[in-house]
């Protein structure tokens, strides 16, 4: 292990529901498509539980891109996906207020058998990401980082 | 199981496994340099690789090292977590490790499958996931399952041989048993078959020997006329709601109503060959014997019985039940062809096979002559494969936008058991079997192909994309029908084959269950029929704890096939429900009353009904209030733990500290 903090290409962080984009990541995979591998998918029961804290922390360690692939209205949590909403739109407004682009986090509702819009979302990300840099660069920008 | 003391994460001894899963992982991502990079992370102990893991072989060497190099935790990866999560924490448990200080990481689906155009990416990446891995296990807790009583009370949707079939084995294993059926009729489609392959029985004979054992059995209660309406619970402790509709008529007057009932309409039981009255009984025979009203068409009008005008009225009821396990088992309808495809619907003489069947049921006999709307049938075209196999940018989507790519799977060997049949009785008539591929599998199915080339059936093939052509045939000419197409048996020769009755062996869409599918949140397939977990591992089951499917509404089967699956979803809910009670992973909420200042922030974003509630205790001598989970109605959502300003709150197995450690983790640089 080396713990450095260089990057070589921008790494984006999914945070997929068992019930939706987890299992829709699982599903690309038997139907054998590829996507880049600049992907760590981590599996959540239900995003909610994640406060802005937590995001913002992430960007600050050197993750890029974050794609929260929720269950949407097909969430087997009561309240989970609304509540994963207003803890996304709150981490935006802080994003704003710390100089990271908004673009670096997206809320996508992702299902079981949703191939194509899973490959969309990583590709738009990497596509946003090519576009918009690292975010140590952008917080380096923003005297953030020193 | 829980083990007294928690070793602190600089001290745990991690065991690390890597699997090949015979060459899925291996081809593309390089397993031994991940097993050699893990190697370097000073928790762990041990790093392995092996052919597959969730061997019996595999898993003993996980068992051993936990004993011998004494581990406190182990990371396993492999395929998806959702196939061998479970084995593993099985595998550790008798390892003498509390089953939920294992971790595993998915390198299959979401690693070498999805990056075989990128080996080395792979490798990085599978390095990255696993050391991820470890940092989550380097925190986990020991916990324990959260054991509930479960109602030994199965509901079974669907009264066709598959929900029959399960009905009857799960009673057998002295659960009890509710069945509801949507129709006023039990048997679903086998009832509509005459003789069936692979036995030659007929149908209804062996279906009523079946619904006699459900029907008698002191277990089981059937509700026809019923649907499911409303579903809240979870395994072991559903709680279900159940509308049913009443037959309209009952004991003293059925019989003259439906003696006295004139208002016709197609009967569906013969796919509207024939018509039937509003207040009718499927098929003689049928059960219930009770006729029922037909709903549906009823008009509402009088009909006048023993001199007295009744109306009948639809007195609808509604039903809750205690439920522990579900079978799904609302099977299939005939694939019906829409208007002027092959003629179906414009020309007479066009029919499908679920049709041809009704109308050889129907006869009284041989009849000496077999004739179509009063002519007689010399010469009849099979056309296989109508609404199935169809080509993406060749065949046009159904209505709801999906392409029917699928093989039916039964149609083959029916058309082929029915022209047996028809020939047998009538050996004078020409058959022409125009097909795509003949797909009668099974044991000794082949012989219906073999026995229709004795019986000098002509077997014609056509190609996927350039399938037969039905049409009118000229005025005056000897047959009404002609069928054209390219006989590839023949180096696609242009063949036009006049007919006098073309039957349509048309596949197999599953009955539309939208209505399910929303309640019990239960996935669908791209072809519409329900999902199983796993096709080969867990065939029965829905990723929905507690409920199984049975039968053609996962996938078109045949009447075998259909009764396997349902004894099949039977023993796994007998299993389930066999000791009344279900353990539950423990993913609840549990508050660290040492950070909880009581601030109640978290009921404020809980949706569960008494999860959480403030209680007074006494902390040091004072009364305060702190949050307090109950795990049994807790659904471990974590709505409450973003909402704790002091982040007194986690999910238990899903802390946000693992998230945190797994983010510092895949953050790193991985030198390969
Ligand atoms: C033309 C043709 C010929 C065939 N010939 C043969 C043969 O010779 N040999 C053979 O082995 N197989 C044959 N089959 C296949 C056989 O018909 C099926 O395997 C079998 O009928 C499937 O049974 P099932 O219980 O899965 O479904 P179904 O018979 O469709 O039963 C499902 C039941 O569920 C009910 N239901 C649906 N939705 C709900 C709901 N929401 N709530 C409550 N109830 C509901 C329906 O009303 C129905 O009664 C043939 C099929 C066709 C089409
Ligand atoms: S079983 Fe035969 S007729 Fe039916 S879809 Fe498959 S190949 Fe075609
Ligand atoms: S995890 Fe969800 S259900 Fe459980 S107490 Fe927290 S908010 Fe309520």
């Amino acid at each position: 292990m080396n713990e450095t903090t260089t990057t070589k290409e921008p790494k984006i962080l999914i945070l997929a529901t068992l019930s939706g984009g987890y299992a829709g990541a699982d599903y690309v995979g038997q139907q054998h498509l590829n996507y880049t591998t600049n992907t760590s998918i981590l599996p959540v029961r239900c995003p909610s539980m994640f406060s802005t804290e937590f995001y913002i922390q992430a960007f600050e360690k050197g993750i890029d891109g974050i794609i929260v692939m929720y269950s949407g209205t097909d969430s087997p949590f009561k309240g989970g996906p609304e509540r994963t909403a207003v803890m996304v739109d709150q981490t935006y407004k802080k994003m704003g207020e710390l100089g990271i682009n908004i673009k670096r986090l997206k809320l996508a509702a992702i299902c079981t058998v949703c191939k194509k819009p899973f490959l969309k979302q990583v590709n738009e990300m990497n596509k946003t990401l090519n576009e918009i840099g690292f975010v140590q660069d952008e917080l380096a920008d923003q005297g953030k980082d020193k | 199981m829980t083990e007294k003391t928690n070793p602190k994460p600089e001290e745990t001894k991690i065991g690390v496994y890597v699997c090949y899963c015979g060459g899925n992982i291996s081809d593309v991502v390089d397993v031994e340099k991940v097993a050699e990079k893990m190697r370097e992370h000073p928790n762990v102990t041990i790093a392995r690789t092996d052919m597959s893991m969730c061997s019996d072989a595999g898993q003993s060497i996980v068992e051993n090292d936990i004993k011998e190099l004494g581990l406190t935790r182990v990371v396993i990866g492999a395929c998806a977590p959702s196939l061998h999560e479970h084995t593993f924490r099985g595998t550790v448990a008798r390892g003498g490790l509390n089953p939920y200080y294992f971790h595993h990481v998915g390198l299959r689906e979401q690693d070498s499958w999805v990056h075989s155009n990128n080996p080395g990416g792979a490798t990085e990446k599978a390095v990255r996931l696993m050391y991820a891995g470890i940092a989550k296990a380097n925190l986990l807790k020991p916990l324990d399952m959260i054991k509930l009583k479960a109602e030994r009370h199965a509901l079974v949707i669907g009264g066709g041989v598959a929900g029959l079939r399960a009905a009857y084995d799960i009673a057998g294993r002295g659960i009890n048993v509710t069945l509801i059926e949507k129709t006023p009729f039990l048997g679903g489609r086998m009832a509509q078959l005459e003789t069936v392959f692979p036995t030659g029985n007929n149908a209804r004979e062996d279906l009523h020997s079946l619904i006699n054992e459900v029907r008698t059995h002191p277990l089981i209660t059937i509700h026809t006329l019923s649907e499911l309406v409303n579903i809240r619970g979870y395994i072991g402790n559903y709680d279900v709601q159940i509308r049913s509709q009443s037959r309209g008529v009952s004991g003293d007057n059925a019989e003259a109503a439906l003696a006295a009932c004139t208002q016709e309409v197609p009967d569906d039981f013969n796919y509207g060959l024939t018509k039937r009255k509003v207040v009718y009984r499927a098929y003689e025979g049928c059960f219930p014997s009770t006729p029922a009203v037909d709903w549906e068409h009823y008009d509402g009008k009088p009909i006048e019985i023993d001199g007295q005008k009744v109306i009948f009225e639809n007195k609808k009821k509604t039903f809750d039940l205690r439920i522990g396990a579900i079978v799904i088992a609302t099977g299939f309808q005939p694939y019906e062809p829409p208007r002027g495809d092959y003629g179906y619907d414009e020309l007479p003489e066009v029919v499908t096979l679920p049709q041809f069947i009704r109308y050889m049921g129907l006869r009284d006999g041989n009849v000496g002559e077999l004739t179509w709307k009063g002519h007689p049938v010399r010469d009849i075209a099979a056309i296989h494969c109508v609404g199935s196999r169809h080509l993406a940018g060749v065949h046009e989507p159904q209505p709801d936008g999906i392409l029917n790519n699928y093989c039916s799977r039964v149609c083959c060997t029916a058309t082929l058991h029915q022209v047996n049949e028809l020939l047998d009785e009538y050996p004078n008539i020409n058959v022409y079997d125009f097909y795509e591929d003949i797909r009668t599998y099974g044991l000794e199915h082949e012989s219906y192909y073999t026995e229709a080339s004795k019986n000098m059936v002509r077997f014609l093939r056509f190609h996927g994309d350039q399938r037969p052509e039905v049409a009118a045939a000229p005025e005056g000419d000897t047959h009404p029908v002609l069928v054209k197409g390219k006989d590839y048996l023949t180096n696609g020769l242009e063949i036009e084959v006049p007919v006098d009755l073309v039957i349509l062996a048309v596949g197999m869409v599953p009955r539309p269950v939208d209505d399910l599918v929303d309640m019990m949140k239960i996935p669908k397939g791209d072809d519409r029929f329900l999902l199983e977990v796993h096709p080969k591992l867990r065939p029965v089951e829905t990723p929905v704890p507690g409920i199984v499917l049975a039968g053609t509404a996962q996938s078109p089967m045949n009447i075998q096939e259909s009764c396997n699956a349902a004894s099949a979803a039977a023993a796994k809910v007998s299993v389930l429900l066999a000791s009344g009670q279900v353990e539950l992973d423990p993913f609840v909420a549990k508050v660290d009353l040492d950070k909880c200042t009581g601030t109640g922030d978290c009921i404020e974003v809980c949706e569960y009904e008494d999860a959480i509630v403030l209680e007074t205790m006494t902390v040091e001598g004072n009364e305060v209030q702190r949050a307090v989970v109950t795990p049994a109605n807790c659904s471990g959502c974590g709505n409450c733990v973003s909402a704790c300003p002091h982040h007194a709150i986690d999910v238990q197995g899903w802390e946000v500290a693992h998230y945190e450690a797994m983010v510092d983790a895949i953050t790193m640089e991985v030198e390969l």
